[in-house]
């Protein structure tokens, strides 16, 4: 059974004439990493908000360890970081992890237990009474990535993690990351930076406008920034 | 599921009041109101309620017993204070502004053909200037046909009934509940603004990842502004009766129904959160919907006798007002603190208030988008 199975999804903004996700289908199996890559407007943030259950008027299927989206249950198997920093700002950062441990129906002393193990894992521990609107753009980052560790995902949506952020804390997210994926999680990587996928993932989905145009295995793939170039053309996407 | 909505409620309530801007916005301005212009209006109520002492110099150029008797009931009436004449001519006395009114005794007045004459400074105050014609005219006519007293004569003819400040509020009255009201409807300001910032950042978003029900994401952001609605009602009550007392001569009286208090300020809770949570639902941007809360919110004001006290509106903008729920969220403390009102009285403006309330909840709900 995968970790994640998505089937002939179709998803359309209203607004909009063409699909967003155009009969989209890959899987990604248990343990796995797994890059998800595309240029601006592949698709990489509507699929991330399918899976997630935020956007259901979609077509075809979506499963989650074997069961199918949208659920609330199977939500609490899914650990999602979205690509902007969506932490309360007004909150400390120890604030913010009872919230969301809150929100998963985690009850207090867990939460907090919790709450105090993920922030050490994303060196954060010393900032916990903070409030988050004094932290630099990597703490919050790596706090945004406390809040999807919280709850112990067995699935891991990360969209963009390291976007904007200095070397130093991308390297403690890869490290964080990688010691995850080591023991036992999933993860699902929605990244624009080549190294950064071909570094830390066995797999990867390459999507453009909103269909897959590869979905295979990383070691077939000798340099991916050249590949993604060779599937996606070289003319520049600002729309 | 209670849980979670303890949390969404603690969670919100946190942001707002460590917000400086907003504590300003929904706590300091009101008070800021209610004292400035509570002091401010106290001079303009002075005159209207307690009637402040008609000030004037008088001239007498007649040394007849009558004109002697007239010139000392003018000075020993209790409504008059009269002022020592300065050695100029009239329009001089007028024209410093020591007085508005110059009353002439002049020679020959016991005859009954040289009549008293008064000198009113041009820009005076028209229902001064009538209070102080009829004043002088009515010692004028004792002192002429040799009555004692004309004001005892006058009671068996005309008894007065009005009750006391039934349509004018004092300063006290005017403003605690109407600058309240003003502060509570401008919570739509940082709910708004709160709402889309949480939609922007994607905290929003971020919470439908979880098993949490839209219902109770929608309380947990209705719930915690519904309570600071009370809370600023409550403080601005306080100021009223406890502070403000020290600084103005008509304390605060909160009427013989005071409980009356607790059912008003739900309803225009409700009022006001739902206007918010509209403002919320129909603002794009953080910018639009601040400035159309808080364009809204003055207008609402300056209709519904919050700026002005509705009692002394031009009648055009008095039958304009019922536009406005202010005003009836006004008129409704009103009844309260000032006409005693029982809740028969009380409960249509209630009822105008839920019905605002019913229909901006269902404009929101309509127009919302969450994602």
């Amino acid at each position: 059974m995968n970790a994640l199975d998505i089937s002939a999804v179709t998803y359309s903004y209203g607004n909009k004439a063409a699909n967003a996700l155009n009969n989209f289908s890959m899987s990604v199996a248990p343990g796995s990493m797994h890059a998800l890559v595309g240029p601006n407007g592949a698709g990489k943030s509507t699929l991330m908000r399918v899976i997630t259950g935020q956007f259901r008027s979609y077509a075809g299927r979506v499963t989650i360890y074997g069961r199918t989206m949208p659920d609330r249950d199977t939500l609490l198997s899914i650990g999602y970081a979205p690509q902007p920093i969506s932490v309360y700002t007004g909150l400390t950062a120890m604030e913010n992890l009872l919230f969301f441990g809150a929100m998963a129906g985690m009850p207090k002393t867990r939460a907090a237990s919790r709450a105090q193990e993920v922030l050490e894992q994303t060196g954060l521990a010393d900032h916990a009474r903070q409030l988050v609107s004094t932290y630099s753009g990597g703490m919050q980052r790596r706090l945004n990535l406390a809040v999807a560790l919280l709850h112990s995902p067995l699935l891991l949506l990360l969209d963009e993690p390291t976007v904007g952020i200095d070397p130093q804390s991308r390297y403690h997210i890869y490290e964080t990351l990688t010691a995850l994926n080591a023991a036992g999680m999933t993860v699902l990587l929605s990244t624009h930076i080549m190294e950064e996928a071909q570094r830390l993932c066995r797999a990867v989905t390459l999507a453009d406008k909103g269909t897959v145009i590869y979905d295979g295995p990383m070691s077939e793939i000798d340099n991916l920034e050249r590949f993604f170039l060779e599937k996606t053309g070289r003319g520049l996407r600002d729309d | 599921m209670t849980g979670q909505l303890k949390e969404l409620i603690r969670k919100e309530m946190l942001i707002v009041l460590r917000d400086r801007q907003t504590i300003m916005l929904l706590f300091l301005m009101p008070v800021a109101l209610i004292f400035f212009l509570s002091l401010a209006m106290e001079g303009v109520w002075t005159d209207k309620l307690t009637g402040r002492k008609i000030q004037l110099v008088v001239k007498n150029e007649s040394a007849s017993f009558k004109a002697k008797l007239l010139e000392q009931k003018i000075k020993a009436d209790p409504a008059i204070q009269a002022l020592d004449r300065p050695d100029q001519d009239n329009d001089l006395i007028l024209a410093d502004g020591k007085t508005q009114l110059v009353v002439t005794i002049p020679e020959g007045f016991e005859t009954g053909n040289h009549p008293v004459e008064l000198y009113f400074e041009p820009a005076i105050d028209a229902g001064y200037k009538i209070a102080a014609r009829s004043l002088i005219t009515s010692l004028a006519v004792e002192v002429v046909m040799d009555i004692d007293n004309l004001e005892a004569v006058m009671q068996a003819l005309i008894v007065e009934k009005t009750k006391p400040n039934r349509e004018l509020p004092t300063p006290l009255q005017q403003t605690v509940p109407a600058y309240a009201i003003f502060a509570m409807f401008f919570i739509s300001i940082p709910l708004s603004i709160g709402f889309l910032k949480e939609k922007n950042d994607g905290t929003l978003q971020r919470l439908f990842t979880y098993p949490v029900s839209t219902h109770l994401i929608t309380l947990g952001k209705i719930i915690p502004y519904y309570i600071i609605n009370i809370l600023q009602f409550i403080l601005m009550l306080l100021v009223g009766v406890f502070i403000m007392q020290h600084f103005i001569s008509h304390a605060f009286y909160l009427g013989e129904h005071p409980w009356q208090m607790i059912p008003v300020t739900l309803a225009v809770a409700a009022a006001t959160t739902g206007f918010g949570v509209m403002i919320a639902a129909v603002g794009r941007t953080q910018e639009q919907a601040s400035t159309l809360a808080a364009v809204s919110a003055v207008l609402m004001a300056v209709f519904g006798g919050i700026m002005v006290p509705h009692a002394v509106l031009p009648a055009v903008l008095k039958k304009a007002a019922v536009i406005s729920p202010m005003y009836w969220a006004h008129q409704a403390y009103l009844d309260i603190f000032l006409r005693a009102a029982p809740f028969s009285g009380v409960a249509p403006k209630l009822i105008v208030l839920t019905i605002f309330a019913v229909i901006c909840f269902y404009i929101a709900g309509r127009r919302v988008k969450w994602i």
